[in-house]
């Protein structure tokens, strides 16, 4: 039984994963705490499920994170472009009016009844692992982090583009001014965070039911990653990810009431004392 | 004194209200306004004395029902006592609380309250034996709450009158505190607390304190409503409930001390009396809040102040005479 | 002989940096400076930007902690004294970048600051100096709403609020005009020897600083380079090549 539940912290673990680094990718090039990266998640979710009833659950998987991308390019431009001189305080705050506004539109358009959705027929078998029977869907969820975790490490290692959004997270005056056009960079690292969050939601959807409410938790969660794995640091908020994936899963079943309460208190320790990262304007 | 105007005019409005409504319903549904309005005004005093946006203050919200919850359920003592002792111990462990927790600057702060007030969620969730779990767990209360006996006390029209007294007590009490020196400190605090140390203040002592006020005022809040309720569960305490109290302060204005509550009514008129538009509430409340962030960020407090005034001096706006 | 000479020095100077340095991240802002304040002097500040002046301000009254060196006010060491208890024992300061409160009067704030350090008349004091300095006509307007030269004034007013002993200026007449520059530097005079206020200018308005100080030092690259008497400072061969100019 312990081998099952830890196989699910991991592939909770693998969800965080794919949705902090999209909430990292955005807080590092435009310094925005983004509050509606849950409802996005779940908007992503619905948007999916609105797909698979047309066609299947591949299209989906594609055509999904693609929405949702051109809707985070849409919000770098119209939205966190034109607030980049306010308060980072102010533009969180916008972003949470964001978050009511979306929650309303998904319970608009789909109602406030769960959905379920059937995992694909491709992976509608199990898996033998360490002795126990999984679902490959979710060995597949388990990939599928691994694949954003290495990719998006790749990427911004090793490419052109990751060169340049690595130095205009870091001085994004000094970028500009070396002639990279910083704009479309954030737009397109927003349009990828957003993008990230879409795909979390459409993958998440096989085996957690969709709900209005389902934006919310995942929020914190992966508030609780990227301020612990250290903000910028996508490598931290990896690991971060997969331990409180971990915790979340065991801690449901066996651990005492503290457990569950230790990621709060890791994040407040580390607020507190290294706030440096969310104290304030970027100067 | 400016500070005797707004209480004074809300005083007659209250008043002025239990004349006119006779619905229960409707006053029901006032009396939650008024509820969230000092729970508003709560987070208000923070944010305009020191700066900071709190995502957490459910938490004394909900912490002074449990408090009373679990003082009534055991130990015999008297439900005055037992609210007041709840205040004292909420202003006390804010106050310790916040001097940690005020010099972490800017969203490391709001990320730090969201992180407590999640916690205090989980926690009363889980302690089935202390806080009855995520089921929440009724409240005690007495037969007669300060002489007066429950059946006249929680008549909808009477609970009104006296949660919106309350409320105007309230706001004289800290507008009064807050127009001492102790008020002018925490002033220079907010606007510049580099040269405020430079001029020769130790800045997290008052900071700490208008925490703790903050707290305690909220508080009161949540004791009105477990009053109301007789109930009392995790879902006070969950962070959603903090967000929609700050959206009110923010929407309403929080640079006027009345602000919020302003943000409150506007709050419960449009979810609650406007009747179609109630299912888009939400979506209508980002969009304000959106609105007043990016355009109006004084607030609707702040948009009726510019039409009903001349435009105001410090003298006026700031100060008592002779202070 | 060499002890009676050192109590008259310590006697007569109301300020001393001995032997100052700070050092972060590898740059040496100062390195080994020493100052001699003595009371009721105007002492200039001189040197070109980068050279550690405003460094120095910051050293003396807390903003940073000194790597090497001490601090003594009239005999006391305070070098591990915080921001605020410097300010109580009688040193103060005025900021190169304009440093209000924005949201209080011009009355209020300076009185606020008058009565921290805990000033029995601190009404009096509050009205004196913005009379000084011109202010008085303002006293109801929020900080935000001044313009830029009489936020400058109010600047100043906060750092005289409360008697000081000491006070240090960082370039109060950053950013004004020549006549406004003028009527400061004839207020601060009129003000200092009124009150008996010991001064540290910071400048870089040449004009001001050989016409109201005493004596002058003059920075380079954290070190002190050359001080003493304004025209001798100025005739320096040193302090002509690395800040005045030849041409001078």
């Amino acid at each position: 039984m312990l081998a099952i539940h830890l196989f699910n912290g991991l592939v909770y673990g693998a969800l965080l994963i794919i949705i902090s680094s999209g909430l990292a990718l955005i807080y590092g090039l435009r310094r925005v705490v983004n509050f509606a990266h849950g409802a996005l998640y779940m908007l992503g979710a619905y948007l999916g499920f609105a797909i698979m009833q047309a066609s299947n659950f591949w299209v989906a998987l594609v055509l999904a994170p693609a929405a949702m991308a051109f809707l985070g390019v849409l919000l770098d431009r119209y939205g966190f472009r034109l607030l980049q001189d306010r308060e980072p305080l102010s533009v969180m705050l916008v972003t949470f009016g964001l978050l009511l506004i979306l929650e309303d539109v998904v319970v608009f358009i789909w109602g406030k009844t769960n959905y379920s959705i059937f995992t694909p027929e491709l992976l509608h078998f199990s898996v033998t692992l360490f002795g126990e029977s999984v679902p490959a869907y979710r060995v597949a969820v388990l990939f599928m982090g691994v694949l954003v975790a290495v990719g998006l490490t790749a990427w911004l290692r090793f490419s052109r583009v990751g060169l340049y959004v690595r130095a205009a997270s870091t001085d994004p005056v000094t970028t500009s001014m070396q002639g990279v056009n910083t704009d479309l960079i954030s737009a397109g690292v927003v349009g990828l965070g957003c993008a990230l969050a879409g795909l979390a939601g459409i993958v998440a959807a096989p085996f957690l039911s969709l709900s209005p409410s389902m934006g919310s938790d995942v929020l914190i969660d992966s508030f609780v990653v990227v301020v612990i794995g250290g903000l910028g640091s996508l490598g931290g908020a990896f690991l971060v990810a997969v331990l409180l994936g971990i915790i979340q899963t065991l801690g449901a079943v066996y651990m005492p009431a503290i457990a569950v309460l230790l990621p709060f208190m890791l994040m407040i320790a580390v607020l507190i004392w290294k706030p440096s990262g969310l104290a304030g304007s970027r100067t | 004194m400016h500070s005797l105007r707004v209480p004074a005019l809300l005083l007659i409005v209250g008043i002025l209200v239990t004349q006119f409504v006779q619905s229960g319903s409707l006053y029901s549904i006032f009396t939650q306004a008024v509820i969230y309005a000092i729970f508003a005004l709560g987070i208000g005093i923070l944010l305009r004395q020191n700066g900071l946006v709190s995502f957490g203050h459910a938490l004394y919200f909900g912490m002074a029902g449990y408090g009373m919850g679990i003082l009534l359920a055991g130990s015999g003592m008297p439900a005055e006592a037992a609210m007041l002792l709840v205040l004292l111990v909420m202003g006390l462990s804010a106050f310790l609380i916040g001097l940690v927790i005020v010099r972490v600057p800017g969203i490391a702060f709001s990320m730090l309250t969201l992180a407590m007030g999640q916690m205090s969620y989980l926690l009363a969730s889980r302690a089935r034996g202390v806080t009855g779990g995520a089921d929440g767990m009724g409240i005690a209360w007495p037969a007669q709450v300060f002489g007066v006996s429950q059946s006249v006390l929680l008549k909808p029209p009477t609970f009104f009158l006296i949660s919106w007294c309350i409320m105007v007590a309230v706001l004289l009490v800290v507008s009064l505190i807050l127009a001492t020196r102790f008020g002018s400190i925490s002033e220079a605090i907010r606007d510049n607390e580099e040269r405020a140390r430079f001029i020769g203040i130790r800045t997290t002592v008052p900071r700490a304190l208008i925490y703790a006020l903050s707290a305690v005022v909220t508080g009161i809040a949540g004791l009105l409503s477990s009053l109301n309720s007789g109930f009392i569960s995790p879902e006070s305490l969950h962070w959603s409930v903090s967000a929609i109290a700050l959206l009110m302060v923010i929407v309403g204005g929080f640079r006027q001390l009345a602000g919020p509550i302003v943000g409150a009514i506007v709050y419960v008129l449009i979810k609650d009396v406007l009747g179609d538009l109630a299912t888009h509430s939400m979506a209508i409340f980002g969009t304000a809040l959106i609105i007043v962030i990016v355009f109006a960020p004084e607030g609707i407090a702040g948009v009726l102040r510019h039409w009903l005034r001349r435009p105001q001096t410090a003298a006026s706006a700031n100060e008592l005479p002779g202070s | 002989m060499a002890d009676t000479e050192k109590k008259t020095e310590v006697d007569t100077h109301v300020l001393q940096a001995l032997d100052v340095s700070v050092h972060y991240g590898g740059i040496r802002a100062l390195d080994g400076v020493s100052l001699h304040l003595r009371k009721g002097q105007v002492l200039g500040l001189i040197g070109p930007n980068g050279a550690g002046k405003s460094t120095v301000i910051d050293a003396i009254t807390g903003r940073l902690t000194l790597t090497r060196g001490r601090i003594v006010l009239d005999g006391e060491d305070i070098t591990t004294l915080s921001a605020e208890q410097r300010r109580k024992r009688g040193i103060s300061r005025s900021f190169q970048r304009t440093s209000i409160f924005g949201g209080m009067s011009v009355y209020r704030q300076v009185e606020l600051a008058a009565h921290m350090t805990g000033l029995a008349d601190a009404r009096d004091d509050a009205l004196d100096i913005l009379a000084e300095l011109d202010l008085l006509r303002l006293r109801d307007t929020l900080g935000e709403d001044l313009g830029y030269g009489e936020q400058r004034r109010l600047d100043l007013a906060l750092a005289l609020a409360g008697r000081p002993r000491v006070l240090l200026l960082d370039e109060p007449m950053a950013g004004l005009t020549m006549q406004e520059s003028m009527d400061m530097a004839e207020h601060l005079k009129a003000l200092t020897t009124r009150r008996q206020v010991s001064v540290l200018l910071v400048e870089h308005d040449m004009d001001v600083v050989f016409r109201i100080c005493d004596a002058v030092t003059v920075f380079e690259l954290g070190v002190v380079i050359a001080d003493g008497d304004p025209a001798a400072v100025r005739a320096d061969a040193r302090v002509r090549e690395a800040y005045l100019g030849s041409a001078a």
